[in-house]
């Protein structure tokens, strides 16, 4: 008899997330810390979280981690970063946020640590609404879509369109690696650990700033049952928000 | 036969396990859990489960902790 699956080594033991049934945020956390298994890397990384959903991070990995203000996880991943490198010290860095962390709140801090090409690597959960708070409007929020603060649904003229984080993450020249990912179904969540998997080995060999979004699921705040939010995803948002690679650079090579 | 395992205290009934069997093997049972709701079950009677895992990577909350393959 043989074991193929087992919980990943950097899931700290008998630690029960705290996240809503069904929420993907689980996944997106499970798939993290066996990329950090695989790569090796859970003796020598600094996880930095943030404000939202995202907060609990440090209950679940078995990692060093430190607590940012909302919005500043990118521009505290920076001071690790630099800081251990002026100690000659290499330490693997990366930032998990939500989206409205990082592109409402903290906007000009991930803005320009990816201009700036800081040799981080950033995870992004986007369930295109506020999900701690309880489901307010947030940046990703689609056209059409009812929450607590836009009950007649996002419109153009009131509110404006919502940012697509990767390719504008993509357009910076200090960027290495920028993607979208899903994790609706199995293929989704294969392709998703892959990429996760790029995005950390980039900042390995200090290519730059390298970034991955991840389409989420809210099944509480978006008011459907688990797999009708997956449904969702699958059907309408990926088509409002494209799952591709936006910028490789090691891509032509 | 491969099976796997279910950690009931860490089953939020969420069901994504259900429609991800291809061979329906995981159904909702008598007991109730944590969360108020019924929790998943693993039925194998005419053992059909070949630990394709892909359960166990659906699982939002890694309550299915270990797949065993034979």
């Amino acid at each position: 008899m043989q074991q193929v699956y087992s919980t990943p080594k950097s899931i700290k033991k008998d630690s029960t997330f705290t996240f809503c049934a069904g929420c993907d945020h689980g996944l997106a956390i499970k798939l993290v810390a066996e990329v950090l298994d695989e790569l090796n890397l859970r003796e020598n990384t600094i996880a930095v979280a943030s404000s939202g959903c995202s907060v609990f991070l440090y209950d679940f990995l078995d990692v060093d981690c430190i607590e940012s203000p909302h919005g500043r996880a990118c521009a505290v991943a920076t001071g690790i970063k630099r800081a251990h490198r002026a100690l000659n010290e290499e330490k693997f860095v990366f930032t998990y946020q939500g989206d409205g962390d990082f592109a409402s709140i903290g906007l000009s801090e991930s803005l320009h640590s990816a201009l700036r090409g800081e040799n981080i690597s950033v995870i992004c959960i986007n369930n295109t609404n506020y999900g701690m708070t309880g489901g307010q409007m947030g940046p990703t929020t689609v056209l059409g879509q009812h929450t607590t603060t836009s009950p007649n649904g996002r419109n153009v003229k009131y509110h404006g369109y919502p940012i697509k984080t990767a390719e504008q993450i993509a357009l910076c020249d200090g960027t290495c690696f920028s993607a979208r990912v899903a994790l609706c179904d199995i293929k989704n969540i294969i392709n998703a650990k892959e990429q996760i998997k790029k995005c950390f080995e980039y900042q390995k060999q200090n290519l730059g700033f390298s970034f991955v979004e991840i389409l989420s699921s809210c099944p509480t705040n978006w008011k459907l049952s688990p797999s009708d939010s997956h449904k969702k995803i699958k059907e309408e948002l990926s088509e409002i928000y494209p799952l591709k690679v936006f910028k490789d650079i090691k891509e032509n090579d | 036969m491969s099976f796997i395992e279910i950690d009931n205290n860490k089953c939020k009934s969420c069901y994504l396990c259900i429609d991800v069997c291809p061979f329906k093997l995981i159904k909702k049972s008598e007991t109730i859990g944590k969360t108020g709701q019924n929790i998943v079950e693993f039925k194998d009677e005419n053992s059909k489960c070949s630990a394709c895992k892909m359960c166990a990577m659906m699982c939002p909350d890694i309550a299915i902790t270990k797949v065993w393959k034979t």
